[in-house]
């Protein structure tokens, strides 16, 4: 697969990540505290080998567009790059006894379940919390944000577990 | 400047990490008013909670003058309630054959024993009535009273003074009227707590004028000074809610299943002048008779029945 090629189809699953979570998920709501951050899904499922700063850079390109489309300046841009800071550290720390092969990628058929969990658990909780402390702006109604940040974790969690399941090829573990 | 880009290779995730938040908080920090303003506030919190404190150790040092001033308000704000309560004051007297003082307000409620009385109730009215015979010292006392079968006086009717229950009257003549204090051997008064509602019964063991016995008040509840007694209205001879008197004390005996408490009665019977004979409910005679004849009242003799 040449350079252009895996470049050209990051870009598509930029716009259709983007798309599909303007377009379709970002009305959705879970009793009023809890949101789905579909687009996620497009840094969370990034190659494993992305470069840091192409990482940071693209997060911060997705993240400031749904601040486009919420208006809310920052505030996405903001936990976004977080995430993509925090995204080679967390995968530094699963990596297996014998490294990464140079197909693995971040696939719940491949790495398997405890892996993918622990994975997407830490990211999606760690990013949940900086942003809606962010939104808050101090540690005033903490219950309630704890709550959203609960709630929200779930969601997107669960969404993107589906989204590995429905979209990603099985193929046999190593 | 090798050595420079050298390091900014090696460090590039952090420095455009860093780079990329600064950009993406000061787009949020100027995009919203509202987290300026947070900004702003949480600040304003701290140094308020700062302000706070202050506040409170300055206080303690003019604790004195606002003792002082807290003070004399106090004084007037007594003054005026004290004039208030005297306007509001229930009149606790009617006039009564025999009295001398002239004419007295004619109140159709009056408040005796902490309960108001309606004083012309068809079929029950307050019969006010002055006591010019009595006896203190004796183990079975009584008093006589001014008034008789032309007034409407009735043997088993209720005697109360202002302050609360006196006694049962005993034989009417047909202007006087014999009455069997609270201060007879044989007084058996149904009571109860005003607080909790606990009955039990009022007995008087013929030494001090001034103090009664609670009696059957079981030794699990909670007893405190200065409870309030009242009469239960299980009996007929007085309504419910008329102060008897106040708990003074109260032992546990070992050899008993209720407390022995010690009730400061009411009435202050040494200087009883004014008294009210209360009017028998309508039904009364019915159900005195009913309660006789299923033999509930065999053993209880109330209000001092001979």
């Amino acid at each position: 697969m040449g350079n252009a090629l895996q470049l050209l189809l990051q870009a598509a699953r930029f716009l259709l990540y983007g798309a599909v979570h303007v377009l379709l998920i970002s009305r959705l709501q879970l009793f009023d505290v809890g949101w789905c951050f579909f687009y996620l899904g497009f840094l969370l499922f990034l190659p494993i080998a992305t470069p840091i700063v192409v990482m940071l850079v693209v997060s911060f390109l997705m993240g400031f567009s749904m601040d486009l489309f919420y208006d809310t300046g920052g505030l996405h841009a903001a936990a976004a790059v977080l995430l993509g800071y925090l995204r080679p550290w967390v995968l530094r720390i699963l990596t297996p006894r014998d490294g990464y092969d140079a197909q693995d990628a971040v696939n719940i058929h491949q790495m398997g379940w405890q892996w993918f969990g622990v994975y997407l658990g830490l990211l999606v909780s760690i990013h949940h919390f900086v942003f809606f402390f962010l939104e808050l702006g101090s540690f005033s109604a903490i219950g309630l944000t704890c709550l959203k940040i609960l709630a929200s974790t779930l969601f997107t969690g669960v969404t993107m577990l589906i989204v590995q399941l429905l979209l990603f090829p099985a193929r046999r573990r190593r | 400047m090798r050595n420079l880009l050298d390091f900014l290779y090696r460090y590039r995730g952090v420095l455009v990490f860093v780079l990329l938040e600064v950009v993406s908080m000061v787009l949020f920090i100027r995009n919203s008013a509202y987290q300026r303003a947070a900004f702003f506030n949480s600040s304003n919190a701290y140094i308020g909670r700062v302000l706070e404190v202050r506040t409170q150790i300055y206080d303690y040092f003019s604790l004195a003058d606002k003792n002082r001033a807290l003070a004399t308000e106090n004084a007037q704000l007594r003054q005026r309630l004290y004039r208030a309560d005297l306007a509001a004051r229930m009149p606790d007297s009617l006039a009564a054959p025999g009295d001398t003082t002239g004419l007295r307000l004619r109140a159709d409620t009056l408040r005796l024993g902490l309960r108001p009385m309606p004083t012309r109730l068809v079929g029950s009215p307050l019969i006010p009535a002055r006591v010019i015979n009595q006896t203190l010292r004796r183990v079975d006392n009584y008093l006589t009273l001014n008034v008789g079968a032309q007034q409407g006086v009735l043997p088993g009717m209720g005697v109360l003074s202002a302050a609360g229950v006196v006694g049962r009257v005993r034989q009417v003549s047909e202007h006087y009227a014999t009455v069997t204090s609270v201060l007879h051997s044989k007084t058996n008064l149904s009571a109860k707590i005003r607080r909790d509602g606990t009955f039990g019964t009022i007995k008087w063991l013929g030494e001090d004028p001034t103090h009664a016995l609670l009696d059957y008040i079981p030794r699990q509840n909670k007893l405190v000074p200065g409870d309030t007694i009242v009469t239960s209205g299980y009996n007929q001879v007085f309504p419910e809610g008329v102060l008897i008197g106040t708990v003074d004390n109260f032992t546990k005996e070992p050899d008993k299943n209720f407390w022995t408490v010690r009730v400061k009665l009411a009435a202050n019977f040494s200087n009883l002048t004014f008294v009210y004979v209360v009017g028998t409910p309508p039904r009364a005679a019915e159900r005195d008779t009913l309660e006789t004849r299923s033999g509930l009242r065999a053993a209880e003799q109330e209000g001092g029945r001979p």
